[in-house]
Formats: C-alpha cells, structure tokens, sequence
C-alpha cells in the first residue's frame, strides 16, 4: 500500500526551518515523500518549488522537487529577524497540518521549530509550547515526550522545570501515565509487540534501599508491581548511570526517566544530530527535530539536516507500524 | 642521580572478586612493569591465586620495608592478612573486607613515610568491608580517616582523557538543590585543577555543568545558573583558571567527547556518571580526588558473576594504571622539590 505524504510545518520562517526543509528533500527526494506547508517565498532562492493542491500530488512531485502546500502569509521574511505579522500564519500552518492528518491526507506531521515569544507577542498564542498546541488541536489532555534514536529511546516523566522541583512533581499518576502511553506507542507506532520498558530511578544507585532517598521504596516500586500485574513488561527501578550502555540497552525497547537530563544526557550524548523528538499519546504521529530556530546562523547555509531528516524518517517508520497495526 | 620513576604500591582488592586476576593480568601487559617501580603488597597465596586464574606469571621477588627506598622494579611486600582456605571466590566475606582493609593500610602507611608514590588498588565489596568494619561511607572517606587527613576530597570519576569532579554525590535527588553553594560549587572547581594538574595537564579547561535542564532557560526553570554558578565561574576565571559554563548537562559532554574539556564539574552524582558510564563502561577509573597521595583504581566492582573465570577485563585497571603513574610521578617530583 502506498502512505500518503508527510506534512512538514515551516515552523518560524526566519528561523533555520526553510532551509532545513530544502536540504531534507535534496537528500530524501523520491525516497521519502513529504510535502511543505508555508509561504514559498519563504524558502531559501532557488530552492526547486513543486507547488501541489493536494497532499497526495506530493507523492509524485516529490521526484522533481520540494513539493510545497503553499500557505500565504503577510510579510516577506528576513533571516534571523522575525516579522510579528507572520506569527499567525505559523500558527495556522500547524493547524492545517492537523487538519490534513487527521483527515488521511498526511500520514504524520514533522514540525519544524517554532518561536513561542514570536507568537506569543504576534499572534497571542496561549499555549506553553508546540507540544501543548498540538495536544489542543488532538483533543488530548495528557502526552509524552520521547526522544529517539536507532540506538535509544528516552521519555523524560518531569520536563521543563527546575531539578528542585522534580520530586514533588513527580507523582505516582503521572508516572503510571506516562509509562502507559509509552506502552502503547512502542506497540502502535514503533512496531515491538511485546514491550519492554526500563524505569529509571530517582536518586544515585536507585536510592540504595531507601539509603539516598525513598521514592523509589514509597512510589516507584508499589507502582511497578502494580503494572506488572496488569500485564506490562517493565523492569527496574534501574540505577540510572548503569542501563545506557550498550548491553543494557539491548534489553529494553523504552527508557522511562524521572527527569529531563536523566533522559536527554545518555540520547544527546549517544545520538546529538540524530535524534529525534516524538510526541506519544497524540491521535496521530508528529515528531519534530530536537533544535530551535537558530536564528544566529539562519539563511547561512550551514544548518545541520540531520535531525529533520531523521524526524521524517521516524514518522515514515511510525506511519508504516501504525497502519501495520491496524490491519 | 636521583630515580626518576615512581615507585607505586598495588594491593589485590577483595580477594573473592576479579581483583586478583586483574592485577596478574596488568602487570604481564606491555610497558607496564617498566613504567613504574612496583611494589605488591598482600598475602602470597592471594597473589598465586590471581595468577592461576589468570593463567599469567606473577613473579614474587620478596622484600623487606627496610629495602624499599632503594626498592627498583617489581616487588613482593608480604603482609598476611587471611589464610588462603577463608579466600571464597564470589562471596562476600568479612574475611575478604579484613583483607581489603589490612592491605589499604599498609599501602598508606607505605605512601605517608614516603617509600611509595601512590596506591593502586583492585576492586573492593562495599559489603565486605562494612562487615570488616569499614565504619565510613565509602573507602574514600575511609582512607581520608586513616590518612588523618581533613580537607576537601571527593572521588573522580575518570574515562579516557575526561575527568568528573561532583558537587554532591549519594543524596537523594530531591536534596541536590539546597547543597549547591557557591563554596561547594568552588571546592569541585579546585579540586578538578589540582586533580588534572596532577595528572600532567599544564592548563586544563573545566566546564561546570548546570544543574537545571537547558541552564535553567534564563531563570525559568531554576536560578542556581544565574545565582550561583555563574558568579563562581566568573570567580574562578578571575583566578586564572580555564573554567567556562554552566552549560546545559545534555550537551556538555558532547564537548569532552570532542576533546574539547578535560573535566566536567557535575552537580548531582548520575549527572555525570550515566554520560561517563555510557561512553565506556569498561575503561572508567575513580580517583580519590583531593587526598594528599594520589589513589587509583578500576571503576567498575568486585564482579562476583565472573569471578574466577578468567574472562574479567583488564582495561580499566590498566587505565588506572597508568594514570596513577602519571600522577604518582608529579608527586614524586613534587615532594623531591619540596
């Protein structure tokens, strides 16, 4: 069966999106179709436009060049310097985008990166981030980061908030959500049947039977037994510095981590230019490069591929397991 | 003319433990009996048994203390510390802590009157020697104790060329915020620059990691960055010292990776141990930061799962090997100039 395309969000044009998109086709081309949603004006010169009317028209255009859902928006656009007047647009493409996914006529969404406080002064985007827009748009309350690679996958419990802040936000309920979304994404969007997740302990050494701190004794552990008696393959609490080497790693098709860095330490370190940021528990699949606008070195020419092209290869993967899944 | 070579002392570890063959199998690797003056010291039969595990030869050329300042090449120091039939490969033995224990401290005696230039050590059991009666929290406050030495000292954690100095260390996550001062931020600056010093660096850079995820975000997410190590960092670099950071954690080591630092400060004990862990867990060596004889030893433990196997390897305590050479012979030169 053939997928439809997937659709990448221009994401703030000032910043490296454009450019990343014109890059990734070059390299993906026929191989990988997706399509662009923006402002063709936007993109780099001489980028070989291909503008289509409908998704579907990328499949074929993708051979001849960067197949473009075109999007207009107000104001030309200047390298490293956003323009307020087109906050909205960037805000309505990820809303097209959604709109076409979850119609059928995308696959998956890539995104490309955004600017809150562009939109926020220039379009009154109320949301913390892309994540949560995203979360509005699909009718979801709760979803979950993951980072991936080929060689790990990593979903940070507690994000963005500050290191003194995680044990108390840390609950169980948020912990049990978190590992059963990621539970159903493995099997879902990531093909593995049988799942297996590693969890992660709080403190050093999984806290030493309670000898540098009690989350684990008073929270992880009751948890786990909890889940595992409802079925879920999951082991730990691990000693957070021993499960990212490579024999460790052999032995899980998940990390659940207690806080950002825990997660984004060992898959950063590993994988820094190909790992990819996916968002689980969404009704449809987006993943999105894991690097900002970049506005120091936008419109230069020397913004790294790498990741967006490893996103859109994600989502390909993502949307063949997931229509596997359904038949 | 003066003998340019340090002299070290290498004692066994927990003798159920790898330690014994690991230490056979060091000293058959190449180069390393003529990099240092070696002086073994522990029971006979816990040398023969590390080489029959090893299946290696572990000549023992026996000497006296009285000997040892003109000691040259590899030695024997006998010392008896357990008969060889309460040796229990991949058990935890008090026997094998008292061992542990009774040869640490006759390496330290031998480091403090001046006779060896530094201690290599293999692996200990944390639980054979808690039942020995270690009566400390680890074998580095242990042999701070023992030294009657009460500065600053804390355990480095070292891969390749990249060293780990922590602000804190076995406390509960939820406890790491409220220790995070300036003084302690500072003490793990120094330590990491007398530490790389030591280790021959003439001038080390040393990246302090930020305790926040991406730095704390300008303050949005926790202000130690900007409060704290930011003014430290500052503080330090007025002195000379080749400090920069606080750089987002996720990222620094991307840096050592590069070859770009020589330590990395952490904030919080798995900051940097899952980065170091998971870029060789084979090859990581711990140092005893701070104390004033310079200790190595393999980071990795007793490996009571392949003890006896002869399948244990070497390459972590040969890393400590020769780190420890490196820094034994800065302090040989250090003292003799003093």
């Amino acid at each position: 069966m053939t997928l439809p395309p997937i659709a990448l969000t221009c994401g703030e044009p000032a910043g490296v999106g454009p450019e990343i998109a014109a890059r990734a086709w070059e390299t993906l081309g026929a191989r990988l179709p997706f399509f662009y949603i923006g402002d063709p004006r936007h993109l780099p010169a001489g980028t070989p436009v291909v503008e289509i009317h409908a998704p579907a028209d990328a499949l074929h255009a993708c051979a001849s060049g960067l197949p473009v859902l075109r999007h207009d928006f107000p104001a030309d656009n200047t390298w490293g310097q956003p323009d307020a007047a087109n906050a909205p647009g960037v805000v309505e493409v990820i809303a097209r985008a959604v709109k076409l996914v979850q119609e059928g006529q995308a696959s998956a969404v890539c995104t490309l990166p955004i600017n809150k406080h562009v939109l926020q002064s220039g379009a009154g985007f109320a949301y913390p981030g892309h994540t949560e827009y995203l979360a509005a748009l699909g009718g979801v309350d709760r979803v979950v980061m993951m980072l991936a690679s080929p060689e790990l996958r990593v979903v940070p419990t507690t994000i963005h908030i500050a290191l003194d802040q995680v044990a108390a936000e840390l609950t169980p309920e948020l912990l049990e959500e978190t590992i059963w979304i990621t539970h159903r994404a493995l099997i879902q969007d990531f093909g593995v049947e049988s799942p297996r997740i590693a969890v992660a302990g709080l403190n050093p050494h999984a806290g030493e039977n309670g000898a540098m701190g009690r989350q684990e004794l008073d929270m992880i552990i009751p948890l786990m037994d909890k889940l595992r008696a409802e079925g879920l393959a999951i082991a730990g609490p691990m000693s957070a510095d021993t499960m990212f080497h490579p024999a460790a790693r052999a032995r899980y098709d998940a990390a659940v981590c207690m806080y950002h860095d825990q997660a984004l330490i060992p898959i950063k370190t590993l994988a820094f230019d190909s790992g990819v940021n996916v968002t689980l528990g969404l009704p449809f699949i987006r993943t999105s490069p894991d690097h900002g606008t970049a506005f120091d070195i936008a419109g230069k020419g020397i913004a790294n591929p790498a990741s967006t092209i490893a996103a859109l290869e994600m989502a390909r993967d993502m949307a063949i397991a997931r229509a596997g899944a359904k038949t | 003319m003066t003998h340019q070579k340090p002299r070290i002392a290498i004692i066994p570890g927990d003798p159920s433990g790898i330690g014994p063959e690991l230490i056979a199998k060091l000293l058959n690797e190449p180069g390393v009996t003529e990099a240092a003056d070696i002086v073994l010291v522990g029971d006979q039969h816990v040398w023969n048994q590390g080489a029959r595990q090893a299946d290696l030869p572990v000549p023992l050329n026996e000497i006296a203390e009285t000997d040892l300042p003109t000691q040259s090449g590899l030695s024997w120091l006998p010392i008896d510390t357990l008969p060889a039939e309460d040796v229990r490969i991949a058990q935890v033995t008090v026997a094998g802590g008292t061992c542990s224990l009774r040869c640490l401290d006759k390496a330290l005696d031998l480091a403090s009157a001046g006779l060896v230039d530094g201690v290599l050590f293999g692996p200990f059991n944390k639980a054979a020697l808690t039942a020995a009666g270690l009566n400390a929290e680890d074998e580095h406050r242990y042999m701070a104790r023992y030294l009657g030495f009460t500065g600053y000292h804390s355990e480095i954690n070292v891969l390749d060329d990249l060293m780990t100095t922590r602000v804190t260390s076995h406390i509960g996550l939820k406890d790491v915020a409220e220790r995070i001062t300036p003084d302690a931020v500072n003490k793990a600056i120094k330590l990491a620059a007398a530490t790389l010093h030591r280790a021959g660096k003439e001038r080390p850079h040393i990246a302090v990691a930020a305790l926040n995820p991406h730095a704390g975000d300008n303050g949005k997410f926790g202000r130690e960055e900007i409060d704290i190590l930011e003014p430290v960092v500052k503080a330090a670099q007025e002195k000379q010292i080749h400090v920069t950071g606080p750089w987002p954690s996720d990222t620094v080591f991307l840096k050592a990776k590069r070859g770009e630092v020589d330590a990395v400060v952490t904030m919080y004990h798995d900051q940097g141990q899952i980065a170091i862990k998971l870029m060789g867990f084979e090859r990581g060596v711990t140092v005893a930061g701070g104390l004033p004889i310079p200790v190595a030893t393999p980071a990795h433990g007793t490996a009571f799962d392949i003890a006896g196997q002869n399948v244990a390897n070497v390459g972590a305590t040969l890393q400590a090997f020769h780190l420890l050479v490196r820094m034994a012979a800065n302090h040989r030169a250090t003292r003799a100039s003093a």
